[in-house]
């Protein structure tokens, strides 16, 4: 039987490199994948991701088991995103694209394939893309509510954890997200 | 959470962008690469702390010493002699020349030497 996170993460606090292995191997998708959502770039992904395991091998004996593995990892790496793009935030708009991706693939290009009617696909592409690119412009927290909803699915409990407010605070940044969004569709 | 918020939230899972592919092989080392850097960083530093400390720890000895045993010693009143006598060492060429010094006394007197004839005139008149 595989060994829970929490056992591994126990472990990694006794310095057990086999343990810590397992856990990237079993986060490094996860975690590039949140990082890259909520930075939009590649490069800056991997290396906050890289960080948040650097930060977990030396620190995982303060996790105390009271939250599940995967919240308290989740917290330490949603952290680092935000603290960077804090950080980043007028020389990026100034230096990058909004789009970074290397494969050079608009948001439009990566949605799924379109549906048989041309007309209605196009139009509900459209708004796809201008969905995603408003939860880009969504405020900081805001952004990190809807993707660990959305992407990690992560209950509205998990998310105040790994945000470090309440329940009530999360729904009020989901509330007031999508109707940011909402407002975003109608336009398009 | 209301039907609409709920529509919009699926709608952006179904249709969450991929990120770009990793080289997970690739990522890994340089994840190990990360942390060896760090854990070398972090010796240094702990090896840094305890010269650092070590370093204060002796340099407060020696000055815990020297204020305790000068202390000591300033209150046998040795410590003023020994001084003295470093003083009056400093000064032995002087002493060697005493009797050149002792005549120099001579020459304090030499304005009153000079002005005696006045002070016996003056007495006089």
């Amino acid at each position: 039987m595989e060994p829970s996170d929490e056992v591994l993460c126990e472990r990694v606090a006794g310095r057990d490199e086999a343990a810590f292995d397992l856990l990237v191997a079993r986060y490094q998708e996860r975690a590039y994948r949140l990082a890259w959502s909520i930075t939009r770039h590649a490069e800056d992904a991997r290396d906050l991701s890289q960080e948040a395991f650097v930060r977990l091998y030396q620190s995982a004996g303060s996790f105390g088991g009271r939250a599940k593995f995967s919240t308290w990892f989740y917290r330490v790496l949603v952290n680092l995103c935000l603290d960077h793009r804090r950080k980043n935030r007028w020389w990026q708009r100034w230096a990058r694209d909004d789009g970074d991706d290397p494969s050079g693939d608009s948001l439009l290009d990566r949605q799924p394939a379109p549906a048989s009617d041309p007309v209605d696909a196009l139009g509900r592409e459209r708004a796809l893309s201008s969905l995603w690119a408003a939860v880009d412009r969504l405020a900081p927290q805001q952004r990190a509510a809807v993707i660990l909803q959305v992407q990690e699915e992560l209950p509205t409990a998990e998310i105040a954890t790994v945000l470090r407010c309440s329940e009530a605070t999360v729904r009020v940044h989901l509330h007031r997200a999508v109707a940011a969004l909402r407002k975003t569709v109608e336009k398009s | 959470m209301a039907n609409d918020d709920r529509d919009i939230l699926d709608a952006l899972a179904r249709t969450a962008p991929a990120p770009p592919d990793v080289h997970w092989g690739r990522y890994r080392a340089e994840l190990r690469e990360k942390l060896e850097t760090r854990r070398q960083r972090r010796s240094f530093a702990v090896v840094y702390a305890n010269v650092t400390l070590a370093l204060s720890a002796g340099l407060a000895g020696v000055l815990l010493f020297f204020a305790v045993w000068g202390g000591r010693e300033n209150g046998t009143g040795v410590d003023l002699v020994t001084l003295d006598e470093a003083l009056l060492g400093g000064r032995l060429g002087l002493l060697q020349q005493y009797a050149v010094v002792e005549r120099l006394d001579l020459l304090e007197e030499l304005d009153v030497i000079r002005n005696l004839d006045g002070l016996a005139a003056e007495r006089r008149g």
